[in-house]
Parts: C-alpha cells; structure tokens; sequence
C-alpha cells in the first residue's frame, strides 16, 4: 500500500498546482507539433503583424522601431488575453477534477495561468532571437520595469479570470459576454497605435484601460525617449490592486458554491 | 466515525428549488461496511460527494478525522488523452503519494493492464477503466473506500481480487458503497443506510436495510 505523506497546506497546494501544470502540458497539445506549437503560433504571428506594419510605416514610430513597437503591445495584448480566458474556464474544464477534495477551483485557475506566462516567456525569448537574426537592435533602458508591467497585466488578467470564472459557475451565460468584451480589447489597448496619435481631448475615450496603460509603460520602459503622455503607473497599479482585491474577497465567499452546483 | 452537522443541502436549476437535505444531522459509525441504499434521486451520490468534500452543503458541516478517498467512479480524475501510467501519477501527486514508482507497480500489478498500461486511457474498454479507477484508489492507504458503482463492471477475476483486497484492509479499512445491485452490496458490505426523504437510517445488518429498501 502507498503511504501518504503528511503535508501541511502549502505543500499540497505546491503538489496540486504541480500535477495540474504537467497535467496542461500534456494534453493540452496532442498533435505532433505538441507544445512547441504553442510557442511557434504566437512568434509567427507577431512577427508576421509586425514585419506588415513595419513595412508600411518606414521603420520608427514615435521614435522607436517599428517592429519593436509592435511587439511590446501584441505580447502584452496577448498575455492579457489568453491569461484571462484560460483562468475564467478552468474552473469549468477541471470540474470534474474538483471531485479530489486536494484540489481546489484557486489550484486549477493558478495553473492554467501559470502555463499561460511560461508559454509567453518562450515566446518573448523566440522574438529575442528572431530580432536578433533579422538584425534589429535589443534595446531595453529599463528592463526591471518591462517585466513589472508584464507581471501586473498577469496578474489583472488572472483576478479577472477569477472572477469571469465565478460568474460562468453560477450563470453559464456570462461566458458569452466575457467573449463579447474582449473581442474589441485588442484594438482599442494601443496595439497597433499610440495614446500620442490621437488629439488630448479624445484621451478619456481610451485611457481609462489598463492594458493601454501597461503597453504605453513598457514601451517608455524600452525607449525613454517614446515619452508617457497620457498613461501613469500609479494608476496601473491601483487598478489591478483593486480588482485582485475584489476578484479574492469573491472568491473566498463563493468558490465553495461554485463547485456544489 | 463521520459526523454531519445539520448539513442542509439545496441545488436550484432552472429557479426551482430543490431541497435534498434539511439541517440534517447523523452520524456514520465507524468499522462497518456500508451500502448506502436508496430511491434514483433520493440523494445518494450527493452525500456520498459531501463525505469525499468533492463539493459543500449549502450550510452546515461535515466533521471527520478520517482519510477518506476520492468517490471513486468510473472517469473521475481520469483523462482520457493521458496513458494509465500517466493517470497514476497524477492521482498520487495530487493524493501526496511519497514514492510514485512503487505507487505505479502496485497499480498495474493490482488492475492487470500490462503493457496496455503505457496506452491512452481512451482506448481501454469500460473494464479495464474500471480496473484502473479502482486500483488507483486502492492501492492508497485510506481509512474509508468511496466506491460508485465500479466493481459492476470488472470481470469476475477482477472482483474477486477487488473483494480480497478490501478484505485484507477491512482491519484498518472500510468502504462506503453505492451499487444498484443487491448481490454486489452483500459481497463487500455488512451494513446499511437508507436514504429516504432527507433522513438517514442506520441498519446494522444489510439484509435489514436492503428489506426496508425494497418495501419503499
């Protein structure tokens, strides 16, 4: 018979995050391109998207490369993306798992987020190589700040996860408007143009997006000279601290009901 | 020894209320073997996921200082895209086995799958499913089986390994069962409980129960 270890809660939290993450990697890419697949899909995408809009424009935008433009809002647009529509359907594509009292609806969200950030770390090394090969200078002033930004889009993507993931338990429906709210995400969080190119008095009708806020960072973050008119860090940071907030009060009231239905 | 504490239990679809349970309270003795019995829908695999804290009453709690397992059924945990040995390893990492190598060998020796071991679950039959399930759970050491109509589908080499297996832990182990055949209950269980109407009876003896059961 197999003996079980005593563990504290932390340590089954750390085995059960485990499991569901070698679990994703898994299945999640059954064909024969596997999980490199998962990395591929983006880089050629951004790269291809990327390479367009540069041709076009003749190589800076604001000051910085195009390319590099590009990419700062496609990978960032792309964390947010797909970090919140794996961690609002992980609670419905694990339910049947949630029958190991172990594991626990915040276990399977932190995993499916989790495999989302390090699919997106190789990418960003793929781009790293790719701008290296096509010749294009890597230039972050900042780097620190870069990753911050990234971190904290993360981690708004996930409380939002948390809290789509909670409303789709109890009205199914709801999974029909997450998919309505985040189709025009990616055109309006200045992916392909910059909070500098539209005239002050319209800045309210797209400022109000975090997401704008953090690619507009990130990018200052690379090329200080690109400025930060219009965005502001502190108002990133109480942003995505007041959702966390509010995506953990819910949970903590609610995950309990969520799987007993 | 179980103890719900005025678990009330109610699941609402499509506005209606249903009220399974109501500020129950009962207690599960301990040492026995037991069939939970019962009409389709009176509420067995319901309680039987409340005791394994696979989901929550809707107030109230369930008190145990036992190991309970997970409601073993035929799919719960098991993807089918993984291989059986893959399926083993996730089950013991998420039940904290310390040694997942000797976990895998008592698997495969206690369900017989061989070499089909290393194959996607997808291609098993329903029985060697089963078999998997089964062994998965029971090569742990837990103080209380959960078992949902498992051993129905195992041949009857398989039961019978099943049977021995259960009856060499009976010591230190016992099963909670649910199974719409009667046969099946007698061969693991000694004692009953019925479940009619929101309450709990305890019968002593299975023959009681399944008698009780059958003048429903």
């Amino acid at each position: 018979m197999a003996t079980l270890e005593k563990r504290t809660k932390w340590q089954i939290w750390f085995d059960v995050i485990y499991a569901l993450l070698v679990r994703e990697i898994r299945i999640g890419f059954n064909d024969k391109f596997g999980i490199s697949w998962a990395v591929l899909n983006p880089v050629i995408f951004i790269l291809v998207l990327s390479f367009l809009r540069g041709r076009l424009d003749g190589g800076e935008t604001h000051t910085i490369p195009t390319f590099v433009f590009m990419a700062y809002g496609l990978i960032n647009i792309q964390i947010f993306l797909q970090t919140f529509s794996a961690g609002a359907s992980a609670i419905q594509k694990h339910k049947a798992l949630f029958a190991f009292r172990q594991v626990q609806p915040i276990s399977a969200i932190l995993a499916a987020c989790f495999f989302e950030i390090l699919v997106k770390i190789f990418v960003i090394v793929g781009l790293m190589v790719a701008m290296y090969f096509l010749g294009i200078e890597l230039h972050a002033a900042n780097p620190l700040k870069i990753m911050l930004y990234i971190f904290l889009i993360w981690v708004f993507a996930m409380s939002l996860g948390i809290l789509f993931g909670l409303m789709i338990a109890f009205v199914p429906e709801v999974k029909k408007i997450q998919l309505l709210i985040t189709r025009p995400l990616f055109f309006i969080s200045g992916v392909f143009f910059s909070l500098q190119d539209f005239p002050q008095s319209y800045w309210h009708v797209l400022n109000w997006n975090p997401i704008l806020h953090a690619i507009e960072l990130s990018r200052y973050s690379a090329y200080p000279a690109y400025g930060h008119s219009g965005v502001s860090e502190s108002f990133l940071f109480i942003v995505v601290l007041t959702t966390t907030f509010i995506a953990l009060s819910c949970y903590q009231i609610a995950w309990k009901q969520a799987i007993s239905r | 020894m179980i103890y719900l504490d005025k678990i009330t239990k109610i699941y609402t679809s499509n506005n209606t209320r249903h009220v399974l349970f109501q500020d129950l309270s009962f207690e599960i003795p301990k040492g026995h073997n037991i069939a939970f019995l019962g009409a389709n829908g009176a509420g067995k695999s319901t309680l039987f996921r409340l005791i394994a804290g696979s989901e929550y009453p809707t107030r109230g709690k369930i008190i145990t200082d036992q190991h309970i397992s997970w409601p073993v059924a035929l799919a719960t945990g098991i993807h089918s895209a993984m291989t059986g040995r893959e399926n083993t390893r996730f089950i013991g990492r998420i039940n904290g086995v310390k040694d997942l190598h000797a976990y895998e060998r008592k698997v495969v020796d206690f369900a017989k799958l061989g070499k089909q071991y290393d194959v996607p679950v997808g291609k098993y039959s329903s029985g060697m499913r089963s078999r998997l399930a089964f062994a998965c759970s029971l090569s742990i050491d837990f103080d209380i089986y959960l078992i949902d109509e498992v051993t129905a589908v195992g041949d009857a080499s398989f039961k019978k390994r099943a049977q021995q297996a259960l009856l060499e832990r009976s010591r230190e182990a016992n099963v909670i069962m649910i199974s719409h055949q009667i046969k099946e209950l007698k061969q693991f269980c000694d004692s009953a409980i019925v479940i009619n109407k929101g309450q709990l009876t305890f019968y002593n003896d299975i023959n009681e129960g399944i008698k009780r059961y059958q003048a429903l």
